[in-house]
């Protein structure tokens, strides 16, 4: 299972970050980490320490909603559960092994998801390696912070781990994924692309992450029979989905699609927006100079390329297009608040709009039946996950469409003579 | 027959007049290009009504739409030549589709804010740059088109600085003596003339008199603003070395070719007489008061091909009232604070971090 390094021509160093800060150079760095023991997914050194993180992390950083999250996520009970489902997968016949050694590169603007991705390949066992970006924030500093303080009191996970910086020097990504056994891509298509440009052993895969685009879909009827308490709610609930990473997050809502006849839609869309309007004063959310004039150009540039009927500029934190056709809701996009909206009569009506780019569909109003209706018409066109509004970015070990913890894994079967 | 905006001469109507002057104008242009050009005419349509009583109520394109689309209002066989803005490989450039008629009028404009002061007679040029600038059509450059750009208005151009940027002495010898005690023009980009022709000079001690020649300079403070040098620094420190005095710094943009703001004597950015400016309040849009910092919305009567009148740029400005007509120099008094600083936003792409690392 251990994969050899490769000679970097250049005797290429890097910056360890954890578990002890060092610069090192990168060949006799990875030699030396290949031999570090795997361990049995869902081992106890490995349950005890998400738990022993989750409470640090509770603790300190009471302030950073992100990473609030982060630890409800990877709180005892919860792994505990993660494990148990995990188990459930194995039998007499069937053993769960880590994959060996997994090199995740994480999005640079998302604080949060190198732990996830990170943690999902510790609880299963695996080496794991991780290019960190350079670009630091509060919530990097301090996720980075207490992991070096907690990693010291988990030898197993901390030998197990190495998070590295370095710049975009193609030598040490070839090294790193020479030496792999499975690569994670995140921060989408233009990370993959320049990820990919480097090899990785006949045996290895990659798990990519590509752009991605989401959407929310409300029944206009339901919308209307809410109570005034009932709509506040909601608008907090969609404020948190979409402005949460500036509306930039793969899983945000780009769009609001009305079900419903043409009066009620055009009544749900007129209460709705400005409550969202007044959620963002609330919360004091700022578009700064530069995005606002980005928002203002995407604005525009829809106009020429779809059929834009309506501008609404609701201040700097909310400008609503409202358009005739489906709204084409991927690639490059502002964020900061800038929704398309668009009226349909039945749900079913969504399908043709909808792509291989599109997530995320958060949803209020329909009932089970009704989203699976729409899940089996859409069979794989698009859409990954169906959430209610409010959890568009709750992360699971069940993004994108793939199981992490199965690709984290591999299966070995066990035939016994009979 | 040529607008009384471009004969009469430039800087000289009081901002109430030239507003009055300018509104008809636009508000014609507008229409013109709601006609002529669908992409507009769509922007137009999804927008909503605004009162449309002053110049700020008018509609205006964020100049990144010329990077997007190729926004025209000329049919296909009009089209006399199509110009492209500068930008590092891989980043987008603006497209700007220009027909006979108004490339002339962009022409004419910029003899007329220039012979403001230059004089109506080409000056002897001394050009802050290498002689490769303009030669090599391969690496072609924003530097190359702006100096290709003020050739006309000079005669017996002399480059001062070879290809490693160290000042050619003989050739400024030879310069000096030649047109001494004649009026010449010295033009460069801001950071060239401050780094590789001011500190060059004081550095070697060379004795340099530029005292009879105007300067006029372009293409930001950005370069700049890491040594703390802004336009008093800049000003005061070409007197000392060079004796220069008569120093221009102008603005403009190939959006807006021909519109070129020209610094006063107070040191502000004037409009000629058919620019003007707007500052805007990012946060509402709306005109923000003299004096307060906000995005940089440009006019122009000149553009006729594409929808290029009325533009919001990317640049941080303010407005500091207006000129009087007294001094010369009437129009609004601008100062461009520099480029809006770029966003730090968050989300799941990286892309423009690997874009900009390749």
């Amino acid at each position: 299972m251990t994969a050899t390094p490769i000679e970097v021509g250049t005797a290429a160093r890097v910056e360890v970050v954890l578990p002890e800060p060092a610069n090192r150079e990168l060949t006799p760095l990875l030699a030396e980490f290949a031999t570090a023991p795997t361990s049995r997914p869902f081992s106890p050194e490995a349950l005890d320490f998400c738990a022993d993180l989750a409470r640090t992390l509770a603790r300190r950083a009471r302030h950073l909603p992100e990473v609030q999250a982060l630890a409800f996520w990877m709180r005892r009970a919860e792994v505990t559960r993660l494990a148990e489902a995990f188990a459930a997968r194995e039998d007499d016949a069937t053993l769960l092994v880590p994959q060996g050694t997994v090199f995740h590169v994480p999005p640079s603007n998302v604080d949060t998801l190198f732990v996830y991705s990170w943690l999902l390949a510790v609880l299963t066992g695996n080496r794991t390696v991780v290019r960190l970006s350079r670009r630091s924030s509060e919530a990097s500093e301090l996720l980075l912070d207490v992991l070096r303080d907690r990693l010291g009191e988990h030898p197993r996970v901390r030998d197990s781990t190495l998070m590295l910086s370095y710049g975009h020097e193609q030598s040490i990504t070839d090294a790193l994924s020479a030496a792999c056994d499975l690569r994670v891509i995140w921060g989408g298509d233009g990370t993959v692309d320049a990820i990919r440009r480097s090899p990785l052993p006949p045996h290895a895969t990659d798990v990519t992450f590509a752009d991605r685009s989401s959407l929310a879909v409300i029944k206009a009827g339901a919308y209307a029979a809410l109570t005034e308490e009932a709509r506040d709610r909601l608008v907090v609930d969609f404020f948190n989905d979409a402005y949460w990473f500036d509306q930039l997050g793969c899983s945000s809502p780009r769009a609001v699609v009305w079900v419903g006849d043409e009066v009620q839609c055009a009544a749900a869309g007129a209460d709705f927006f400005p409550r969202l309007q007044a959620q963002a004063v609330r919360k004091g959310y700022a578009v700064d100079a530069a995005s606002a004039v980005a928002k203002l150009g995407f604005g525009y540039r829809a106009a020429v390329d779809q059929q834009i009927t309506g501008y609404e500029f609701h201040g700097s934190a909310l400008t609503v297009l409202s358009v005739a056709q489906f709204p084409a809701i991927g690639g490059e996009f502002c964020g900061a608040g800038t929704f398309f909206q668009y009226r349909t009569a039945e749900l079913l009506d969504v399908v043709a709009g909808i792509g291989r780019r599109d997530q995320t569909l958060t949803h209020h109003g329909f009932d089970r039946a009704e989203l699976r209706e729409l899940a089996v018409a859409l069979n794989g066109r698009g859409i990954d996950r169906m959430v209610p509004f409010g959890q568009a970015l709750s992360f699971s070990h069940l993004w994108d469409g793939r199981d992490l913890l199965q690709t984290f894994t591999r299966r070995v079967t066990i035939g016994a003579a009979r | 027959m040529l607008d009384e905006l471009l004969t009469r001469p430039q800087f000289s109507i009081p901002q109430e007049e030239k507003e009055a002057l300018l509104l008809p104008r636009l508000g014609e242009l507008v229409e013109h290009h709601r006609d002529a050009c669908a992409g507009y005419r769509r922007i137009l349509d999804a927008l909503p009504d605004g009162p449309g009583r002053g110049l700020s109520d008018l509609p205006y394109l964020p100049v990144s739409m010329f990077k997007s689309h190729l926004l025209q209002s000329i049919p296909d066989d009009e089209v006399f030549k199509v110009m492209t803005s500068s930008g590092t490989t891989g980043q987008a450039v603006s497209r700007v589709v220009l027909d006979r008629t108004t490339a002339d009028l962009q022409a004419r404009a910029l003899a007329a804010v220039m012979t403001t002061v230059l004089g109506p007679r080409r000056l002897p040029m001394l050009i802050v740059d290498t002689p490769n600038v303009v030669r090599d059509r391969r690496t072609f450059s924003a530097r190359g088109a702006g100096v290709l750009g003020m050739l006309s208005f000079g005669r017996h151009h002399t480059y001062v600085l070879d290809d490693d940027m160290a000042i050619d002495v003989g050739a400024l010898e030879r310069f000096a003596e030649r047109f001494s005690g004649q009026p010449v023009l010295v033009f460069g980009f801001t950071f060239m003339v401050w780094k590789y022709f001011h500190q060059q000079i004081q550095r070697r001690g060379l004795d340099v008199d530029l005292s009879g020649a105007v300067l006029i300079h372009s293409g930001g403070w950005k370069k700049l603003q890491d040594e703390a040098v802004g336009n008093a620094e800049f000003r005061a420190g070409l007197e000392r070395s060079t004796g220069l005095r008569r120093i221009h710094n102008f603005y403009g943009m190939v959006e807006q070719v021909g519109g070129v703001f020209l610094e006063g004597p107070d040191g502000y950015l004037h409009p000629p007489n058919f620019s003007d400016v707007i500052i805007r309040d990012p946060v509402t849009w709306a005109e923000a008061p003299d004096g307060q910092v906000g995005v940089i919305e440009v006019l122009s009567t000149l553009p006729r091909s594409y929808p290029g009148h009325v533009l919001l740029t990317e640049d941080l400005g303010v407005v500091h009232g207006a000129g009087s007509p007294v001094t010369g120099w009437a129009g609004k008094k601008l100062e461009v604070i520099g480029r809006i600083p770029r966003a730090e936003l968050r989300g799941c792409s990286d892309t423009h971090a690997y874009a900009s690392a390749s």
